[in-house]
């Protein structure tokens, strides 16, 4: 008597549906490495020099959301922060230095201010039904000013909002998309806004008289007709 | 599926029979020209989307389609990448920096570099589009059902898409507005179904962008083409 064969043609279906099973549930998990490519701002750098200080929790910068009924997403945003920080402050002043720590009055910075930048908020919507077909982020970050000495001069939030259509049904692309629309939005503000600000406006100032004076104590000392004018040839600008 | 419905979804794929007629686009296109100023020997175009209303902007994808038609044909005209552009000048051209009026673009040539780097993309005009492509309506249905002896789908569904932009050219070098070109098509697609769905689509979208494309060449090679329209500021 043959062996029955339903032992063996039975699994077939269950390992097939145990298959969609799977599939389904990998499709149900989305992870976006964003990749921004953010120019250099079409501005005249103030002629100051700057530290950053770019944390772990804003350069390994992850936002895990899970949607009910819908998708878990996965979202790393730390080298789009760290492209758009850098490009953005390091065309705003003539040089920028990466620093490891806020200065204190024991430990005061040579540099003329340290900007620390935060992500603050991070929102995001890509719509898997309906008629709406964009991909939207609105993200918030902070930058915070400090003195040489470490006294706070400015803790100003700033926020940038994209959306991007949904093509060809890729919602990791559009959401990468929308991601860099928001940031370059956000380092636009920054640019335009930022040394506004009244105490960053007062700093600037002051930092600028600083070197102007400087620079006047170096013509005096030196006997020197010829005008002097800060090194800015180590900037990132310069490129 | 029931008899009656059968019956009932019967009439209405008969009568998409007379619906097909009504599947098409219907375009108005409206040109005004300002200036009698024609693009010259080594002048680029731009085409940039108003993104400054967050409701509805011009899709990257119709952009594209406009910036590409443009620059290819017998007739191509000498187009700047969108995306380039954008970097070379940024921030100046980001949605909430854009100009939006020729005197602000005045204001942001005059800053510190921009109108080098504008004179070095070669760029004579600035084509901003602005609008979009949304579903006005639809309606009807259409019921698919499959048995022992086959399967099959019976009834009506119809949509109706508008197209509507419009194309608003600057001339940097002028400092003005060259004009302005209104486009609305309206497109009905129907697609009935007689055992298998048949989709007669209306694309007023792409035909927006064949239509603004063509006007677009037109306004910018010939001089008297267009007579004096409304001031558009």
């Amino acid at each position: 008597m043959p062996a029955p064969t339903c032992r063996s043609t039975l699994p077939a279906p269950l390992l097939a549906a145990t298959g969609v099973a799977l599939a389904f549930l990998a499709g149900c998990a989305s992870q976006v490495e964003v990749e921004a490519t953010i120019p250099t701002p079409l501005i005249e750098p103030f002629p100051i020099s700057v530290g950053l200080l770019l944390d772990e929790a804003l350069t390994e910068y992850e936002h895990f959301e899970e949607i009910p009924e819908q998708i878990t997403w996965t979202i790393r945003l730390g080298s789009a922060n760290r492209e758009m920080i850098e490009k953005v402050l390091g065309g705003m002043f003539a040089t920028t230095t990466s620093v490891t720590e806020i200065p204190s009055p024991n430990n005061r910075s040579t540099l003329d201010g340290v900007i620390k930048p935060e992500l603050e908020k991070f929102e995001f919507e890509v719509p898997v039904r309906g008629r709406d077909n964009f991909a939207e982020v609105w993200m918030q970050y902070r930058l915070k000013l400090y003195e040489p000495d470490g006294d706070l001069v400015a803790d100003w939030p700033v926020s940038g909002y994209g959306k991007s259509e949904i093509m060809r049904s890729n919602r990791e692309e559009s959401l990468n998309e929308a991601v860099v629309v928001a940031m370059r939005e956000a380092g636009a503000v920054i640019v335009t806004q930022f040394p506004s600000q009244p105490p960053v406006e007062y700093w600037l100032q002051q930092a600028q008289n600083t070197l102007q004076s400087g620079n006047t104590g170096m013509l005096i000392s030196n006997d020197d007709s010829s005008p002097v004018t800060p090194d800015v040839s180590t900037g990132p600008n310069d490129e | 599926m029931s008899h009656s419905r059968l019956i009932r979804n019967s009439v209405l794929a008969f009568g998409a029979l007379a619906f097909l007629n009504a599947c098409g686009v219907t375009a108005r296109m409206e040109p005004y020209k300002q200036t009698d100023v024609v693009i010259g020997e080594g002048d680029q175009v731009v085409v940039l989307a108003r993104k400054h209303h967050a409701t509805h902007e011009a899709e990257a994808g119709f952009v594209n389609c406009v910036s590409d038609a443009l620059a290819s044909g017998r007739d191509a005209i000498d187009v700047h990448p969108t995306r380039e552009f954008e970097d070379m000048l940024y921030p100046w051209f980001e949605p909430s920096m854009a100009p939006l009026s020729t005197e602000e673009l005045s204001e942001l040539l005059e800053k510190p570099a921009v109108m080098d780097r504008v004179r070095g993309t070669g760029v004579r005009f600035l084509v901003w589009l602005d609008g979009s492509t949304e579903r006005t309506s639809s309606g009807g249905g259409i019921s698919c059902a499959a048995g022992v002896g086959g399967a099959g789908c019976m009834g009506l569904a119809w949509w109706e898409d508008d197209a509507r932009y419009d194309a608003t050219v600057w001339d940097i070098e002028q400092l003005e507005s060259a004009g302005t070109i209104y486009a609305d098509f309206h497109g009905r697609s129907v697609m009935p179904a007689l055992i298998i769905p048949i989709p007669l689509i209306a694309r007023p979208q792409a035909q927006a962008c064949r239509g603004l494309t063509d006007q677009l060449r037109e306004f910018l090679t010939s001089p008297y083409g267009y007579g004096g329209g409304p001031d558009l500021g």
